[in-house]
């Protein structure tokens, strides 16, 4: 029996090593990635012409412009929003313990769709002030109705089903709109859901940081509540958990954070899929560690995805969803593959 | 009397080294104006051409994709396309206008360049008057008011020209085929209609709820076709136009009354566009003929 403990507790400990290292890396990495990243763009800037702009005064007043009104915002905004739905995806699939759980799957990019659609036609002149804001309506919208169906149903396990149904549903309404419309708006609307960060500036990154940061305080404080939900609805309330105000709780702030960014960002999948499956395999299953983890890689994984959008060719930026979409359905299969190997 | 002389003489002088001096400032101003040509940005391919024919080409420091005339054009730096700007690369090149394409330019990405101090000019010909408006407008913006007006001018008295020959001709019904998968169409509102209308082309689907409607055969089998356009693009290989064939319950059909028009010139904004309308309603006359001689020998 002593032996078994000891075992267990030696185990324990491995992996509290591994993981602080695995940690300490990639804290590292992300501060390398933010600094890294910088340097990256379109426009003729040194490593020197930045080292100057950020440590004293930029050389020329264009130097200026692009770094701290484009670049920084760009690359700060990368790195919320990638953790962000990294976290929102990790939650999700804890809290549903359903591997497939997404952010979208609730239908926020249908709703986002949907709002941005109604924004085009209906407030031609105000698109930059009133487009985020319908998406951002939208998508509430959408996570209002699955969660009102669902509830009606009093099934929790059906979300994501209801979710799809959704999702298709207020994808239609898009459509039906948009064919009745004008085929420049209908051009704005699909490439907006592509996703960008081209858009964005430093009262985005307050506004992303400061949801991710709650919602990271929030499953900070929940987190032990999180772990029992991992093994069952049954065992999880034989310890006194309450399932439902938890699982309420939770989704509500994975929408809300879902919801700024794509309002924002537009739709940028994958990344709230792929990255927690990734970190499970440094980390392990169990939530503080996830979830650290999940921030950390979405956060640098979206950082270099926008580096890409913005630099691989010379005269043109590619959407970043069809990059992140691009890049995680490949990695993803090689890690199920690698994964049934070792399995 | 010899004061008097001096006196005048030295008004003279006076008045002489004034005049030299305001016509030296005066050349100084128009040379400053010539060397200062504003540098402009232009994001859309009918905006590069109509800078072009008003002579402001070299003026153009950045375009998008797809400006592709005149020939000059294509040696125009591009700095994104319809659907995204690089910001940086137009900070860098610090233009003094934007002229950007009001439903075709990406309008966040403006919003931000204006929101960053940039100037931007909005560009929307929807008919043929706002091309000469527009072209009006560029001169004035470029420095080049009187070639533009020039152009503007010649551009309305080819167009009178046109809709005072076709203008009253009988009518022929025609089906514009846009795309043939889906089978689409124009309608009220869209720009090809007005072509329709100066040829004397009727079109069964103007009153559509949409400007480019998406139509069934079955729709379009209910109308006595005459005529059925055909744009295609360079671009566009052969095969991407409908196959009408089966259908030769169409009088076009069975008759073969097809007119093919250069996609890239009918359907750009520019001066061009009169070509593709004279050509359009010179193959519509030819139609006409055609079967005005098979009814007359029947």
């Amino acid at each position: 029996m002593n032996a078994n403990l000891g075992n267990i507790l030696r185990s324990v400990s491995a992996i509290k090593s591994k993981n602080s290292w695995v940690f300490s890396g990639l804290i590292i990495f992300t501060f390398l990635s933010i600094i890294m990243s910088i340097t990256f763009g379109p426009a003729n800037i040194t490593g020197d012409d930045i080292l100057q702009c950020v440590m004293y005064e930029c050389m020329s007043p264009i130097h200026d412009m692009v770094i701290w009104q484009i670049r920084i915002p760009r690359v700060l905004v990368g790195l919320v929003a990638g953790m962000g739905l990294a976290c929102a995806g990790a939650i999700l699939q804890n809290v549903t313990r359903n591997p497939l759980a997404d952010p979208y799957l609730f239908g926020i990019i249908s709703g986002a769709g949907l709002g941005a659609t109604i924004a085009t036609f209906a407030f031609n002149d105000q698109q930059s002030l009133a487009l985020p804001l319908a998406a951002f309506l939208g998508a509430l919208f959408s996570v209002v109705i699955v969660f009102g169906i669902a509830t009606l149903l009093r099934n929790m396990n059906h979300l994501l089903l209801t979710g799809v149904a959704v999702s298709f549903m207020l994808g239609s309404i898009s459509h039906f709109i948009l064919y009745l419309g004008d085929p420049f708006a209908t051009n704005r609307v699909i490439f907006w859901l592509m996703g960008s960060l081209a858009r964005v500036e430093m009262f985005h990154f307050y506004l992303i940081g400061a949801i991710v940061l709650i919602t990271l305080l929030t499953i900070f404080a929940l987190h032990r509540q999180i772990d029992a939900l991992l093994l069952g609805d049954e065992s999880a309330a034989s310890l006194g958990v309450n399932i439902d105000k938890l699982r309420l709780i939770l989704l509500a702030l994975c929408a809300a954070v879902t919801a700024t960014i794509v309002a924002y960002c537009g739709g940028i999948g994958f990344v709230g899929l792929m990255i927690p499956h990734i970190v499970r395999q440094l980390v392990g299953v169990t939530t503080m560690p996830l979830i650290i983890g999940s921030a950390l890689v979405g956060g640098c994984f979206l950082v270099w995805v926008d580096v890409a959008a913005r630099s691989a060719f010379s005269n043109v930026e590619i959407p970043i969803g069809i990059i992140t979409s691009a890049i995680g359905s490949i990695f993803f299969l090689a890690i199920m593959y690698r994964t049934r190997k070792t399995g | 009397m010899k004061l008097t002389h001096v006196f005048n003489l030295a008004i003279i002088c006076i008045l002489a080294l004034a005049s030299v001096e305001a016509y030296s400032s005066n050349n100084a101003v128009k040379a400053n104006i010539e060397t200062t040509k504003p540098k402009i940005i232009a994001l859309a391919p009918h905006i590069v051409e109509m800078l072009f024919d008003i002579g402001a080409g070299e003026q153009i420091i950045a375009t998008t994709e797809y400006a592709d005339y005149p020939l000059a054009a294509q040696k125009i730096p591009r700095i994104g396309s319809s659907m995204r700007i690089q910001l940086e690369r137009v900070i860098e090149l610090q233009p003094d206008v934007i002229i950007a394409w009001e439903s075709g330019s990406p309008s966040d990405d403006l919003a931000r360049l204006k929101q960053l101090g940039f100037k931007i000019v909005y560009s929307q010909p929807d008919s043929f008057a706002e091309v000469a408006q527009e072209l009006r407008l560029f001169g004035k913006l470029s420095g080049h008011s009187e070639q533009a007006e020039r152009v503007a001018n010649k551009f309305l008295i080819d167009l009178a020209e046109i809709k005072k020959q076709y203008g009253q001709k009988k009518p022929l019904t025609g089906f514009y085929e846009v795309w043939s998968r889906p089978l689409t169409t124009i309608a009220q509102d869209s720009w090809p209609q007005q072509f329709l209308e100066i040829c004397s082309i009727k079109n069964p689907f103007e009153t559509a709820k949409t400007s480019y409607p998406q139509v069934n055969i079955e729709q379009v089998l209910q109308h006595s076709i005459d005529i059925i356009i055909q744009p295609l693009s360079k671009k566009q290989q052969g095969g991407d136009e409908y196959n009408w064939k089966q259908w030769s319950i169409l009088p076009a059909v069975k008759h073969q009354q097809y007119i093919i028009l250069d996609a890239d010139i009918v359907h750009r904004m520019t001066t061009r566009s009169l070509v593709a309308l004279n050509d359009l309603c010179q193959q519509a006359e030819k139609s006409r003929a055609y079967y005005h001689q098979n009814s007359s020998t029947h």
